[in-house]
């Protein structure tokens, strides 16, 4: 993405243009917009002009149009994507990403009414602007300046394969994509007639694998850094081997380099330690062995993890931005605050993309979590919440009853 | 170089093979005899012309193996023909049984349980005396040794030989059932009830024949950590009990040691593909079928690769008792038991999923020179852990073995076992699978077959195996496959790979479906009746035991869930209560985390494939319900963390 112009004053308050260049842009994009928010991008807009007589004539024009947002719509669906075409190798998958918001135009022109309804489709490299209302927040703007920086971190190539099962994922900072899944039924071993219905099913199965890479995966992309195979068994070791082999049969030399300069088939995390997507994962597996060892120094909920950060115990927090996309400004601002408190102590934050697995988990835990430093009862620090809320309550009703 | 050795070598193995040639004779011409004339002069002609070209080689041992290749090749063109002819000839039999027998009376029908077993005397008084050829003499001269030494062959002969009196029982039995089959569909209720009841009538009678001549089915797992010897044994029993024959027994031998990996080479009989046998490893279940003087029993060898537990749990579902396997071997036993070794984790595993009879084979005793004190030490730290995983000590047994010497599996009579005999006299291994009782089958029950295998059928149509967890099957019966609209015709039925007419709960069968496409046929599929399907869950309450975990559960914890032969990805989306382990009750309600070891009632939410898909629902049933079907594993990251059971669906 790129930064076209920003201007924000001290309180918060101004605007942001920003030029989105690919489906990672889109994911970025959708965190930023939120509802009530100002947003000025190209549409295309059907205009039906009633002349004199009464007949009707309609085109369409090309404007910016500036909204009031009242929802965003994002849908990645890469999976259905090239599905006869083949897509030359080498270029990056189609972009399938969409990113629809909707709500009233606020600005009146010649062809819109105020007030009138409109759905902005974005797209790549055409200017968004967005205001806000509320003004601009130290998330947001991070948020910003992390999608801006030029050459962001690897992208992987994924395959995930069982027996006769395959995955075809792209994996980038901020987004897993799985581009394709192949199943091919294989009979297992047991079967009556032998094992040549297996060796069979498992030969095409490898077909299938090969075909569907080709297609799904742009190996030959230089951002493309690494290639994953992944199962459990030897799977791994035969899908990779069946691959260079049909490659060096049908002398496909790019394959077969990239493959080799690429080809990664065990210790992700180690190779890719980098990555976002790897810390994530590194550190909600730190939060998940601190469950296990140190019950209490390990919290989850919104109301846990702020009484945590109330009394300063908060080493690394867990959150998703799933969160920050809430559509009650005030729940927005809430972990807003929690995020910025946490920070000013020096404690460190991670905020985890749910396209990531490690999201997907962190939002099944309520999206936020923490890693204390120093060991707190949950029940403990409850039961002196109660008791300050108690006492507060003694205090109001002696003051009313002195007042 | 070496030509005198040679020649001497040649010379022992020369009389080996001729010894191995004539069964080799016998085999083929027992079955040729009882099949007919010119498939045994194809198999003549083809066994001369080896001969011819064996001799030109000049090595009679080269000659010899070249032989056993052939016939090889010409015995199982012979099966497949003869299945055939064997199914045509059943069919058109059955057909004119069906004219003959309605005037039968309910005796008839009443008598074949005690005739319908499986009764290999017959066999050979029914072969009839063949052209005098020199292989028949060859074969009247070693009869008793063939026909033992044939099991491996016994369903094509029953096909063939023994037809008339085997087919005559087993469609007599099923006469009343099929003939009011056809007008079922139409039929009120009651009187669908009524039939089925004599089905269910005619099996029981079976099942409960113990005092007859009938053997009593029960199906065992094989399990234990990574080589320990579980295939390696398996293969051994199976020779030993005259299941594998020499011929595929030297073909196994020979392989294994070109391919440099002579130490497997029992178990080649049963790690089939060429994956399992390159890698020495034990990838999937191979099912296999032995019967012993009072049991039929079918073995399930499970892999103990920790990659492949997903398939050993499928074959454990399958499973009524287990076999454990443990290397006594320094420092190896004590690699599979202590955590994160298989053993411990398998027996968990099989407890479970319902198994309580357990023999545990210690095995490779001849790597530690016979010692007693060995053999009471594993026995030692097995029995307590047996007691922790809750093992009633009654349904455990134990029994010292050397599997690639064959010590102590059918009898210790060999001289290697003498070290052995010195101080054990208790109960060979078959003795112990002898005695396995066969749980209490649930026949009653609408049928609930999990599909662990598809495969395509000789002919047409597609072949399932798996097991029945309730109900009871046969031939000609309409099923539905849950999950989906489609529903299927029975074609055939095999068990423990014979043919018969039904099959009840308990038994692992091969079901050959018709009028279905076999894209709506898959592993994890369930086969119902039509009228009264299984149900389709995609969040349920369970009630679970914790393993030994590191990570605790928490709500949310995205798991692997597992039943039968599927898994599938899922979410522990409540923890409702955690309870007490003895008696039950609630002991503390919705808790924040279960950590090791706590017994707890859970939500579990299936998800779909990709985050946001629709999960896919599953069927499954209630413990109480059906108790195979009930039965649900959790798994995370690889490792067991919980087993339980489903109390009640939710939707």
């Amino acid at each position: 993405m790129k930064l076209v112009g920003k201007y924000i004053e001290k309180t918060g308050l101004g605007h942001v243009t920003l030029r989105p260049e690919d489906d990672e842009d889109m994911w970025h994009l959708y965190n930023l917009i939120q509802q009530d928010d100002l947003v000025r991008a190209p549409a295309i807009r059907r205009v039906q002009n009633v002349s004199s007589t009464g007949s009707t004539e309609s085109h369409r024009v090309r404007l910016n149009l500036t909204l009031r947002v009242s929802k965003v719509e994002y849908s990645s669906s890469a999976a259905q994507s090239s599905t006869a075409d083949q897509a030359p190798s080498g270029s990056a998958p189609s972009t399938t990403t969409t990113l629809n918001i909707s709500g009233r135009v606020t600005s009146e022109n010649q062809h819109v009414k105020l007030g009138a309804f409109h759905t902005l489709d974005i797209e790549p490299n055409r200017d968004v602007r967005i205001e806000k209302i509320e003004g601009w927040d130290s998330i947001a703007l991070s948020r910003i300046e992390e999608s801006c920086v030029p050459g962001r971190g690897a992208e992987v190539g994924a395959v995930v394969c069982g027996e006769g099962t395959a995955a075809f994922c792209l994996l980038s900072q901020h987004l897993t994509v799985v581009t394709h899944r192949i199943s091919v039924p294989v009979p297992r071993k047991a079967s009556a007639p032998g094992t040549s219905q297996h060796e069979k099913a498992m030969s095409r199965f490898y077909m299938a694998v090969y075909d569907a890479f080709i297609r799904h995966i742009p190996y030959n992309n230089p951002s493309l850094r690494a290639i994953v195979f992944a199962s459990p068994g030897w799977v791994r070791d035969a899908v990779y081997s069946s691959m260079m082999n049909e490659a060096s049969r049908r002398s496909d030399k790019l394959l077969a380099k990239s493959l080799r300069e690429k080809g990664v088939k065990v210790h992700i995390v180690a190779q890719l330690k980098e990555t976002k997507f790897a810390r994530e994962g590194i550190i909600l597996d730190k939060f998940f062995k601190m469950l296990g060892s140190d019950e209490m120094r390990a919290w989850y909920g919104p109301e846990h993890v702020c009484l945590a950060a109330d009394r300063g115990a908060i080493g690394t927090l867990l959150i998703s931005d799933e969160l920050f996309r809430a559509s009650d400004p005030k729940t927005r601002k809430r972990y807003v605050l929690l995020v910025e408190s946490v920070q000013q102590k020096g404690a460190e934050v991670v905020i985890f993309s749910s396209m990531h697995e490690s999201g997907q988990q962190l939002n099944q835990l309520t999206g936020v979590a923490a890693i204390l430093t120093f060991p707190l009862d949950i029940e403990v620090v409850e039961a002196e919440e109660k008791e300050a809320a108690e006492e507060a309550e003694r205090r109001r009703l002696e003051e009313e009853g002195a007042g | 170089m070496s030509r005198h050795r040679l020649v001497r070598n040649i010379n022992i193995q020369d009389e080996l093979d001729d010894d191995a040639l004539s069964e080799e004779g016998d085999i083929m011409t027992d079955e040729q005899l009882a099949q007919m004339e010119s498939g045994y002069e194809h198999i003549r002609a083809v066994l001369g012309d080896e001969a011819v070209s064996g001799l030109d080689d000049g090595f009679i041992k080269d000659t010899l193996w070249q032989f056993y290749f052939d016939i090889e090749k010409s015995l199982s063109w012979l099966h497949d023909e003869q299945e055939r002819r064997a199914a045509a000839k059943e069919r058109k039999a059955a057909k004119e049984r069906e004219k003959a027998h309605k005037a039968i009376t309910q005796r008839k029908a009443s008598q074949t349980p005690s005739t319908s077993g499986f009764n290999t005397p017959t066999s050979r008084t029914m072969t009839p005396v063949g052209t005098p050829t020199k292989a028949s003499s060859r074969r009247a001269d070693s009869g008793a040794q063939s026909s033992k030494r044939s099991g491996a062959n016994t369903p094509a002969k029953a096909n063939s030989g023994r037809v008339d009196p085997r087919l005559l029982d087993l469609t007599a039995l099923n006469l009343q059932p099929r003939e009011e089959e056809s007008p079922r569909v139409d039929e009120p209720l009651p009187r669908m009830a009524m039939e089925r009841e004599k089905l269910i009538l005619a099996a029981r009678e079976v099942l409960e024949a113990s005092g007859k001549n009938v053997k009593r089915g029960v199906s065992l797992v094989v399990i234990g950590h990574v080589d320990a010897g579980k295939s390696t044994l398996m293969g051994r029993l199976l020779y030993e009990l005259g299941r594998v024959d020499e011929k595929s027994r030297h073909a196994n031998e020979r392989e294994s040691s070109r391919a440099g990996k002579s130490s497997f080479s029992w178990a080649w009989e049963l790690d089939g593909t060429a994956e399992e046998r390159e890698r020495g490893i034990t990838m999937d279940i191979a099912m296999q079928s032995l019967s012993t003087t009072h049991r039929q029993i079918t073995i399930l060898d499970a892999p103990g690769h920790k990659d492949f537990i997903p398939n050993m749990i499928s074959g454990a579902s399958q499973a009524d008792c287990a076999l454990l396997v443990v290397d006594a071997t320094t420092g190896e036993f004590e690699a599979g038991f202590n955590r994160g070794g298989q053993t411990r984790e398998h027996v968990v595993l099989v407890r479970s999923l319902g198994v309580s009879q357990v023999i545990v084979a210690v095995n490779k005793l001849d790597q530690v020179n016979w010692e007693q004190s060995r053999y009471d030490e594993i026995c030692e730290q097995l029995k307590t852990f047996f007691g922790q995983s809750g093992f009633h000590s009654s349904k455990t047994s134990f029994v010292p073995v050397g599997a690639m010497l064959g010590v102590n599996l059918v009898e210790r009579k060999a001289p290697e076992s003498s070290l052995l005999s010195k101080w054990y006299k208790g109960p060979t291994l078959v003795d112990l699978l002898d005695n396995l009782e066969p749980p209490v089958r649930d026949i009653i029950s609408p049928l609930r077959l999990p599909i662990s295998n598809v495969f395509r059928g000789q002919s047409s149509g597609i072949g399932i195996t798996g097991r029945i967890c309730g109900g009871i099957v046969q031939v000609g019966e309409r099923v539905r496959v849950i999950p989906g609209d489609e529903s299927a015709v029975v074609k055939s039925i095999e068990v423990d790979e014979r043919s018969v007419t039904w099959a009840v709960a308990g038994s692992n069968t091969t079901l050959y479906l018709t009028a279905i496409d076999h894209i709506h046929v898959n592993i994890g599929s369930v086969l119902c009746p039509p009228t009264d399907p299984v149900l389709l869950a995609t969040s349920f309450t369970a009630r679970i035991i914790v393993f030994d975990i590191q990570l605790p559960i928490i709500t949310g914890a995205s798991i692997e869930l597992f039943h039968h032969s599927r898994d599938v990805p899922a979410t522990i989306s409540k923890l409702v209560a955690t309870l007490d382990r003895g008696v039950g009750s609630v002991t503390k309600k919705s808790p924040r985390v279960l950590t090791k070891g706590t017994s707890a009632e859970i939500e579990i939410t299936l998800r779909g494939d990709t985050p946001g898909a629709v999960a896919r629902p599953i069927p499954i049933e209630p413990f109480s319900v059906n108790k195979e079907m009930g039965r649900i594993l959790l798994r995370r990251g690889g490792e067991t963390i919980a087993a339980g059971i489903v109390l009640e669906i939710r939707q």
